[in-house]
């Protein structure tokens, strides 16, 4: 590999042949962003060498996706839960023969107050280990409380409505963000797979491109608390998002579609059996509707599309 | 507190954590044997994780539990796996000739083979392949844990890749 052999062409992707093929490899798994994404699709559309690379990886990823993983038996599961467990009882005890900590019982002492008391003894113990654990501990909690009641007072206060805005919210953050997806393939076998890599649940992905709804690829959407998975499909020049929250027992039941709005952008709402959808777009109601009906009608003729496979 | 906290970072991540040590040490039993031992150096480190992707994090520590492991119960087998120089040499992956059936083998592979032909990768590149197709890490946590170039952690990928698909493809191995 001389220096010769790398110089970047026009679209910036490398020269050298088996350079090349690192790229379509980095494309296959998701590490490429939109621009790079696009040239290497554009070279492979030139390049039957480079298309063929393309599927042999693809071929290669479904198999291996097929290999079985470990299952965790609830055997070694309680085991190794017993070592969280068992080392925080030894904290404890020892936390109780030292100095007062926060961690006495409130039966013990009224719990407001021996915290202001304790704050003395606690402070000249600066450097003693376990204090330190304590304090990032409780900076970690209060981190945590601070965001999660932020998320709280957003999104649980009122249900549904508040969960709309959550998504309107995050399709307005894709539309302004380099990139509106976090995986860049028009191919479901890349976009379920990597989301179920991300955060073990991908939705059914159809391809509706002949439809006029492209799949643009997928992201990750946090909303209250929890990871969501989201596609993103371009219709013209408007992006629509589909976010796709698994069913939870308690989850109201939606089988027709519901026509809301929120931040601007239209929604569309509606259930099946595993996922709770919320479709976006800043395209007219018409539109959406379109894709809504088309996306059900594509994931009930095909539920194979649900697969990996 | 802490309890809360290895239960929230390392409990999600165990199938992940078993799937790297079997893939390491080459067996299921023995497996379980080091997730264990790596978790209670887990809980030991719990306070020293500071955020980030507590999957990596967890991995590393099975990863290097593994090797802990292999080199006292099985000396010969370790590599030197500092020393692969010649194996990061990019030469050409084999089986690239431009139209293949191949990918349709490749596809239609059952999961026995597959397992054989990952068993039979060399340590360097069956270790990248299961982080990054197995367990589902970026090039970019590869590349740290491994504590090689990301441009290193590319290479050996496509070398594995290139491997199986020989394999699982039904051809013969040609001159690399």
């Amino acid at each position: 590999m001389s220096p010769h052999e790398n110089r970047p062409r026009e679209d910036g992707l490398p020269q050298d042949p088996q350079d090349m093929k690192l790229m379509i490899h980095a494309l296959v798994d998701g590490e490429l962003d939109a621009a790079a994404a696009l040239a290497v699709e554009r070279r492979m559309a030139a390049d039957p060498e480079l298309a063929a690379e393309h599927a042999r990886l693809v071929a290669l990823r479904g198999a291996l996706a097929s290999v079985p993983r470990p299952t965790v038996s609830d055997d070694f599961l309680t085991r190794i839960a017993a070592i969280g467990a068992a080392k925080d009882a030894e904290d404890v005890e020892a936390a109780r023969a030292g100095p007062v900590k926060a961690e006495v019982p409130p039966s013990v002492q009224p719990q407001q107050q021996s915290n202001v008391v304790e704050m003395r003894p606690r402070a000249a113990r600066w450097f003693n280990s376990f204090d330190w654990r304590q304090m990032a501990a409780s900076i970690v909690l209060t981190a945590f409380l601070a965001s999660g009641a932020t998320q709280w007072l957003a999104t649980a206060d009122n249900g549904a409505e508040s969960f709309a805005v959550a998504v309107a919210n995050g399709h307005r953050r894709s539309l302004l963000a380099a990139s509106p997806v976090d995986i860049v393939s028009s191919d479901r076998h890349t976009v379920k797979p990597w989301l179920d890599g991300r955060i073990g649940v991908s939705p059914p992905a159809p391809d509706m491109a002949k439809d006029g709804y492209a799949l643009l690829g997928g992201r990750v959407e946090v909303i209250g608390d929890r990871p969501m998975p989201a596609l993103v499909y371009r219709h013209h020049e408007h992006l629509i998002t589909l976010v796709a929250a698994p069913r939870q027992n308690e989850a109201k039941s939606v089988p027709v579609a519901d026509d809301l709005s929120a931040g601007g952008f239209l929604l569309v709402h509606w259930t099946d059996d595993a996922f709770s959808y919320w479709a976006i777009s800043d395209a007219e109601r018409p539109a959406l509707d379109d894709f809504v009906a088309r996306f059900r009608a594509a994931i009930i003729a095909n539920p194979a599309a649900g697969s990996p496979g | 507190m802490l309890a809360a906290r290895f239960a929230e970072v390392v409990l999600p991540h165990l199938g992940d954590a078993l799937s790297l040590a079997r893939w390491l040490t080459g067996n299921q039993a023995d497996a379980e044997d080091v997730v264990q031992e790596a978790c209670l150096k887990a809980h030991a480190g719990i306070a020293g994780f500071s955020g980030g992707n507590p999957r990596a994090w967890l991995l590393t520590i099975v990863r290097n539990a593994s090797y802990t492991w292999m080199a006292k119960n099985r000396p010969r087998s370790v590599v030197a796996v500092g020393d692969l120089a010649d194996l990061d040499d990019v030469s050409p992956p084999p089986g690239s000739d431009a139209d293949s059936p191949e990918a349709a083998l490749v596809a239609k592979a059952n999961s026995a083979a597959v397992e054989a032909a990952i068993a039979g990768l060399p340590q360097a590149f069956r270790e990248t392949l299961v982080l990054r197709d197995i367990n589902g890490l970026s090039y970019r946590e590869i590349a740290a844990m491994l504590g090689v170039p990301q441009g290193t952690v590319m290479s050996r990928l496509a070398r594995a890749r290139g491997l199986l698909m020989t394999e699982l493809g039904g051809r013969h191995h040609e001159p690399a």
